[in-house]
């Protein structure tokens, strides 16, 4: 919304300066956002909230200044003050649909003088961004503005059989707006028709046929009430909007249709002669009586500060509503037909506190409602997540969580159907992405292709799913890394790449920062090489996966560098994990070491010898660690040598040597006889 | 002096010698003195036959413990000057070279402002709650007095799922399950991710973060949310900071404001990043609309509250003076790195 300096000055008296004036409308709830100068006016842009379409006129805005400024306002003169004769020509105005439009009113001017218009009139609109078209347009367009009633006129002359009729488009009609654009209406969108054919879209835009042009004589001048939702559906299905249509769906003032109309034709007679004839009157409308009571302790207690009696009903008088009834601290306050946005207590409240000024309210901090758990465990574990694996390195990246089917396509072997979005935005955001992997991808991809080739990244995020039960769809936290590239740098010990076992690391260390076990299980997973699963021990689930991305998936991202990649679901990792542990006393008997080389065939596990050691030493057993692994000289072919240093120890006492060396003959015995390994 | 007292003697002498020692053939020297043939140790061990039995008993058994004692202590700074020898023979290391640093993760910018706004609230009592992405109309719209077909919707434009499943379009909706689930007082902040159908650019983008506050109780003010807001502002801005709230609109608050902050860039005195006026504005709040508390089953004769919302991207922009806000999901490492 545009105002002038000048313009509104003329219905209230303002001892303040344009600026002085733009900090008052902005502070009370009209923000302007940008102001300019136009000849010798100020122009003020104001971004007015959608529950003020009074506001969207100058007289609208006059108010508020009277309130905010505290001085009277001025309204124009409304009457029609030229004399009325009987017209020759009979016009009949018919509603199909009063549900559409409830109110409509048309006014006859005859043998009129459509000219270019100059003066106050031209200049006004012309500094508000209007285009001057012809002295009656230009005057419904200044009472659009003046009043925030839409009016319309069309040639009378060109109207078949006099006849307007407010009705629903017929499938497929067509009309050309006073744009040159043809339009196809649909069924439903409330058309002005004459005996023929649509002359107007009602609310939004006239129809080319029957504009005002140089050659018109006789004029009707329309002015009427059309439904909001109506309106706006229309215009949104013909993706068009105009001054009148952003305020026929905000909602215009029912009090006010039939007055801006005479006050139109007011102008009308003054500036483009002609004589004023029939009024037609269609429908009929009711303004709502609204009366809200209100008490000031609701008020006091509500903002935080008394306001004090007097300044209420300053207030309120100055926004144009009445104090029906005062008594004790009630009152009863009537609401006026062009403030329909309010209908309770507080939304007088806000009236009050917004012209009170919300600077002068007070500012308490004393409130404090005692809680025992300020975040849920889920919150918890995972910024501890965050914290651990920044901490080991890495950097957090954040990606989108909208995907193409493409992405989706690429990882159906590891991830469950995508959820779709029914009007995505573009082909490339479609989907809700039911894995982190292909965000990972894309970022190292990303970097890779800006020369940054040694990459740590992990992201925290949400994977969706479809899901039985009251909510259809499911959504998880999950956890992915990713590794490519250089991981350390030194110039002393030269370059480590990035392998499966760091990323492992990675996992084990978390699994141990939050207390879970996990079980590493070697497995077939489509795109990954030395694909495995990870699980919580005991659980049957799946919590996620690691593995090394294949070439030809790494392909498709444009990657030509080894990929490690993991997932982990958070849900029940989340359940399991431990915050806070109790401590476990520190072992008071000294422990001893013995390390024990197995050789043994290239394909047995690992994970199978480590088993047989906990397994055969009991409870004597403290730790197993892998200390080597060599293949190569002195090895036979087809074997490998792994070397562990076992810790024993017991709490209650120190043991002998001879008890050590019984069990750890033992354990040797066992690896022999389960693993058929031998001993270098 | 009786013997016991001499052997004190010997042992404090034999420490203060050994303090002094600073190379290999002095600790040898030293160790000769006490412990060598002729050692003074040696003699005390010697002289115990002129002793009565108990005496006997009790000297020898404190020499011998000194015994163990002394050869044990002499080896030791034997053992470190041996080491020191071998690192003197080594040239002194250039301290200009680099030190093998470990890498620092980092964590991103976005992250790092919810978790700055999030400590903010729970030290003024506020609880973290989190709620779903994927939403109805009820939550998003309806339970919030935003009415289908009404020019308030137009800020609130959604991305469809299927039938009445929508994904959020503000965080506004976890207000909704918080008061379903839960009896007044409340006091809570509900982070996370929102979507609207924007197309992509410096500014805008479809996917982005808020931060939602609300608290109900009886008797709760607008001053009240004044008083929590500045906090907030000057606590994550500077101390310095000016705040104000400027009446506005919002469906599901009555009275309702947006809250500007003086220019963090010009200190408000007008520049680009604040087109000049001084004020960035940062969030929008309001008063607990009653038809918000009727939706949910509250009486509102009974119960006040406000409710607030912020853009975590708009204040990390601010913050770090990022103005693309594209950068957040490109992730590039050389932008990440910088939040370290």
């Amino acid at each position: 919304m545009k105002l002038s300096y000048e313009w509104i000055k003329e219905y209230v008296d303002l001892n303040v300066s344009p600026e002085e004036l733009a900090d008052g409308l902005t502070m009370s709830g009209s923000e302007v956002e940008s102001m300019s100068e136009e000849g010798n006016d100020m122009v003020m842009d104001l971004e007015i909230t959608s529950n003020r379409p009074d506001c969207l006129s100058i007289i609208g805005l006059a108010r508020e200044a009277s309130a905010v400024f505290d001085e009277d306002l001025k309204m124009p003169d409304m009457g029609v003050g030229t004399e009325t004769q009987a017209g020759d020509v009979k016009v009949g105005c018919t509603i199909k649909n009063p549900e559409l439009c409830p109110y409509y009113t048309a006014r006859i001017i005859k043998d009129i003088n459509v000219k270019g218009i100059e003066g106050k009139i031209k200049d006004r609109i012309s500094v508000l961004g209007m285009r001057p078209v012809n002295n009656v347009v230009d005057i419904t367009n200044y009472c659009l503005i003046e009043l925030g009633q839409p009016l319309h006129a069309f040639d009378l002359d060109k109207i078949k059989d006099g006849k307007v009729i407010i009705r629903s488009a017929k499938k497929r009609e067509r009309i050309t707006t006073i744009d040159g654009v043809e339009r196809e209406l649909q069924d439903g969108m409330l058309v002005i028709a004459d005996a023929e054919r649509a002359i107007a879209i009602a609310g939004i835009m006239g129809g080319i046929d029957t504009e005002v042009s140089a050659s018109t004589k006789n004029i009707l001048l329309e002015s009427a009430y059309f439904d909001p939702i109506s309106i706006r559906r229309t215009g949104r299905a013909l993706g068009l909007s105009s001054d009148s249509s952003y305020r026929f769906e905000r909602g215009v003032d029912k009090g006010l249709v039939k007055k801006a109309s005479d006050r139109a034709v007011n102008i009308i007679a003054s500036e483009a002669g002609g004589k004023v004839c029939d009024f037609i009157e269609s429908g009929k409308i009711e303004t709502e009586k609204t009366v809200i009571e209100i008490d000031t302790e609701r008020i006091d207690g509500l903002l935080g500060v008394s306001i004090g009696k007097e300044r209420i009903k300053n207030i309120l008088n100055r926004l144009g509503l009445s104090i029906k009834e005062e008594s004790g601290n009630k009152f009863k306050v009537g609401v006026p037909s062009f403030r329909e946005d309010l209908k309770r207590d507080v939304d007088l409240i806000e009236e009050l506190a917004r012209i009170y000024g919300y600077g002068n309210i007070p500012v308490t901090i004393n409130r404090f409602v005692p809680g025992v758990k300020r975040k849920e465990k889920p919150r918890e574990v995972e910024e501890k997540i965050r914290d651990t694996v920044a901490a080991l390195g890495l950097n957090e990246i954040m990606t989108y969580s909208l995907i193409s089917d493409d992405s989706v396509r690429k990882f159906e072997a590891l991830s469950e159907k995508a959820v779709g979005l029914s009007n995505p935005l573009s082909e490339e955001q479609k989907f809700l992405t039911p894995q982190l992997l292909d965000g990972m991808l894309k970022t190292i991809s990303w970097n890779i292709n800006r020369t940054n080739k040694d990459l740590e990244l992990f992201e925290i995020g949400k994977i969706y799913s479809h899901a039985k039960g009251e909510r259809k769809y499911g959504e998880e936290s999950a956890l992915c890394i990713g590794l490519t590239g250089i991981m350390r740098k030194t110039w002393k010990e030269g370059d480590k790449q990035a392998s499966l076992y760091d990323l492992k690391g990675i996992v084990e260390a978390l699994a141990n920062r939050l207390k879970i076990s996990l079980v590493f299980q070697g497995t077939k997973i489509e795109g990954l090489t030395s694909p495995t699963e990870i699980k919580l021990t005991g659980e049957k689930q799946m919590a996620g996966f690691l593995g090394g991305v294949r070439t030809t998936l790494l392909s498709e991202y444009d990657i030509t560098q080894p990929v490690f990649i993991c997932q982990l679901k958070l849900g029940e990792i989340t359940e399991k994990a431990v915050l806070e542990n109790r401590y476990r006393s520190i072992p008071r008997f000294p422990f001893s070491t013995r390390d024990v080389s197995i050789l043994c065939d290239q394909a047995l596990p690992a994970g199978d010898i480590i088993k047989v050691i906990n397994d055969t030493g009991e409870e004597i057993v403290c730790s197993v660690e892998l200390a080597d692994v060599y293949e190569g000289k002195n090895i036979p072919d087809g074997k490998k040598s792994l070397t562990y240093s076992i810790q024993y120890g017991l709490d209650t006492r120190t043991l002998t040597d001879e008890e050590i060396e019984a069990v750890h003959e033992k354990i040797k015995a066992v690896l022999a006889k389960k693993l058929n390994v031998s001993f270098r | 002096m009786g013997i016991l007292d001499k052997l004190e003697e010997i042992k404090q002498d034999f420490e203060k010698a050994l303090r002094s020692c600073k190379d290999i053939n002095r600790a040898e020297e030293i160790k000769v003195k006490f412990l060598g043939r002729k050692g003074e140790l040696t003699g005390i061990l010697k002289s115990l036959s002129a002793l009565s039995e108990d005496e006997k008993r009790e000297v020898g058994k404190k020499a011998n413990l000194f015994k163990i004692e002394f050869t044990d202590k002499i080896n030791k700074v034997k053992e470190n000057l041996l080491h020191e020898k071998e690192e003197g023979k080594q040239k002194e290391l250039d301290v200009t070279l680099p030190g093998f640093k470990p890498s620092l993760g980092t964590i991103h910018p976005i992250s790092r402002v919810m978790s700055r706004i999030s400590d903010i609230f729970t030290s003024l009592g506020f609880t973290v709650a989190e709620g779903p992405e994927i939403e109805t109309e009820f939550y998003n719209f309806e339970a919030l007095n935003i009415p289908l077909d009404h020019p308030s919707r137009d800020a609130f434009d959604t991305f469809y799922i299927e039938g009445k499943y929508l994904l959020r379009s503000h965080t506004s909706n976890v207000q909704i399950h918080i008061m379903q689930h839960q009896k007044p007082p409340m006091q809570v902040i509900m982070p996370g991710r929102v979507y609207r159908p924007d197309a992509v650019d410096a500014s805008h983008s479809f996917m982005f973060h808020q931060v939602e506050g609300l608290m109900v109780d009886k008797g709760v003010s607008f001053s009240d949310l004044k008083g929590v807001l500045e906090v907030f502002c000057k606590s994550m801005f500077g101390e310095d900071i000016k705040t104000r709230l400027r009446p506005h609109f919002f469906p599901f608050t009555e009275p309702s404001a947006e809250v500007d902050i003086s220019c963090i860039i010009c200190k408000g005195q007008g520049c680009r990043v604040c087109k000049g006026n001084g004020w960035l504005e940062i969030l929008g709040a309001g008063m607990v609309n009653p038809k918000v508390f009727e939706a949910v089953g509250y009486d509102p004769a009974e119960y006040t509250g406000y409710a607030f919302g912020m853009g975590v991207e708009r204040i990390a922009m601010l913050l770090y003076g990022i103005e693309d806000i594209r950068l957040f999901f490109e992730n590039d490492i050389r932008f990440l790195k910088q939040f370290v």
